[in-house]
């Protein structure tokens, strides 16, 4: 069993824009064909640099919040850890196994009932049928759900179809923890519920990498915090420091 | 090797190394095969939710058109019904595996988009995906097969390993001819609309609902068709004829030369597909 990690070195990640005039073909060959005259306003795509130059690290019972504004990189940074974006330049490693909760409606099929779309949703996050099998229980009694399980997920309302997904979120074993901010869900009750198993789940996974702009939030769930702006990170500091960093926006 | 227990993304560049990536995205969706798997029975499951007779409708559809073009071409032809409903029930069928597979290609990225944007899947997954879907779909489709068979009496005459041969041939062919505007779709939105368009065109100027007996043999209008050689290794061998040796040359020539360029450009665009959508 390996250490789990973050290791981020010098990353810089960098979006060409498509604009929807270059995405249409007639435009390329027209490039081609009719030589320079288009392309000069056409030629390279424009690229949006999303993080620049970031550097982290992160080891087993690191907590840590993400803050920042709109656009500034937060959620970038948590799809590039889950793997999903090639790096520029630098490197990203991480070891151990990872759940990303960004998308709560990720792989979901509205027509679908609740029990199948527990069985794809497990699938795409990297479980055998067994596995899920196995958690079918659980997971179906912590959304509380009941009968409904076997109904179409369209038939659900937001907040149901918010515990659903929820539950089978975070019915994964996690090493590492990615979490986009949308842990305000369901009443009262299933927010208590939902309260107690993210802190479980912290715990058992090693590490926890959490964008939120709601400070008290960040107090409860993290140990150290970083600012992200225009996607150039601070250093990473001690939760206690929050006010420190909230301020110096 | 990328694992459930580590994940390494760099920036560094180089030609082999691109490759590397590459096949290593390979070797993940093999290893992932259940989810391309699951995936592909959830499309058509959900796509015929509700419905009786699920995937069977497109099957008595092509029954359908199989029954009315047999026996209308038969008489139009003057050929007999014996000889040639079975001829067009296998081109058809056949013929809707190649056009799904390449005509839902175009959409297996874009339609993947949001899964390819915050996950580290493999991108081969939604390939096989796609081709594992049109499989499911075929299946299907065989009872039409397997009908004009007990119908006509082919079983005496048939010969099942080289049509075998000749539907994994064609398969491995349609996975490249797939993945390769899965790509180009995915930066060109203009591909599905094109690949469409050929599609149909395909459709009329291969030997599906009409014989190549007009053509002498080998005749570059036939020899110059992907197509044409993919249903007549395949169909030849379950009417109780022999499939041109030639055809199944040109399907493997084809096969080696299309994954070393369909592979050849995923390498180069992979870092790039996901900015793409």
């Amino acid at each position: 069993m390996t250490e789990v990690s973050i290791k981020v070195t010098d990353l810089t990640l960098r979006f060409p824009v498509y604009g929807v005039d270059a995405k249409s073909l007639k435009k390329n060959l027209a490039r081609v064909t009719v030589g320079g005259r288009l392309s000069s306003s056409q030629t390279g795509a424009t690229e949006v640099t999303a993080l620049s130059h970031l550097n982290l690290n992160l080891r087993a019972g690191d907590r840590l919040g993400l803050i920042g504004h709109n656009g500034s990189g937060k959620t970038t940074l948590l799809r590039a850890l889950s793997g999903a974006y090639e790096p520029d330049e630098g490197q990203i490693e991480v070891r151990g196994r990872i759940a990303a909760l960004l998308d709560l409606s990720l792989g979901i099929d509205p027509s679908a009932t609740g029990v199948d779309n527990i069985r794809l949703r497990g699938r795409i996050a990297g479980m055998s049928s067994k596995e899920i099998e196995d958690k079918m229980d659980e997971i179906a009694e912590f959304s509380g759900l009941g009968p409904f399980l076997a109904m179409p997920m369209k038939t659900y309302s937001a907040g149901m179809q918010a515990r659903l997904a929820f539950a089978v979120a975070t019915a994964v074993e996690a090493d590492v923890l990615l979490m986009d901010e949308w842990i305000s869900v369901g009443d009262a009750d299933f927010q208590k519920l939902a309260h107690r198993r993210l802190l479980n789940l912290v715990e058992r996974a090693g590490i926890l990498v959490l964008s939120s702009h709601d400070a008290g939030l960040l107090r409860l769930y993290c140990n150290k915090v970083m600012r992200l702006e225009g996607g150039v990170a601070s250093e990473v500091k001690d939760i206690r420091r929050l006010d420190e960093l909230l301020a110096a926006a | 090797m990328e694992s459930g227990q580590h994940m390494l993304r760099t920036g560094r560049r180089g030609t082999l190394f691109e490759f590397s990536m590459a096949l290593r995205d390979l070797v993940t969706s093999y290893h992932r095969r259940g989810l391309a798997w699951s995936l592909a029975w959830h499309d058509v499951v959900s796509r015929y939710r509700g419905s009786i007779l699920g995937p069977f409708w497109i099957t008595i559809s092509m029954g359908l058109m199989v029954l009315g073009i047999g026996l209308l071409y038969a008489k139009l032809f003057g050929i007999s019904v014996a000889e040639f409903m079975p001829y067009v029930a296998m081109g058809i069928v056949f013929f809707g595996l190649m056009a799904g597979t390449i005509n839902e290609g175009c959409d297996t990225f874009v339609q993947a988009s949001s899964m390819l944007s915050q996950t580290s899947l493999p991108m081969f997954t939604f390939i096989w995906r796609t081709v594992l879907r049109n499989l499911i779909n075929l299946a299907h489709h065989a009872v039409i097969i397997v009908g004009v068979i007990l119908f006509f009496g082919l079983w005496r005459v048939m010969d099942v390993f080289p049509a075998l041969g000749g539907l994994l041939l064609t398969i491995v062919n349609l996975a490249w001819i797939s993945m390769l505007v899965a790509i180009a779709s995915a930066r060109f939105r203009d591909i599905p609309q094109f690949v469409m368009s050929v599609m149909q065109f395909a459709i009329f100027m291969t030997p599906v609902f009409w014989k190549p007996d007009a053509f002498p043999d080998r005749h570059a209008f036939l020899t110059l068709n992907p197509f044409y050689h993919m249903l007549t290794t395949i169909r030849a061998p379950l009417l109780g004829q022999e499939a041109d040796g030639l055809s199944y040359v040109v399907l493997a020539i084809m096969a080696v030369l299309g994954w070393a360029l369909t592979f050849s450009v995923f390498a180069i665009t992979r870092r790039r597909i996901v900015h793409f959508l």
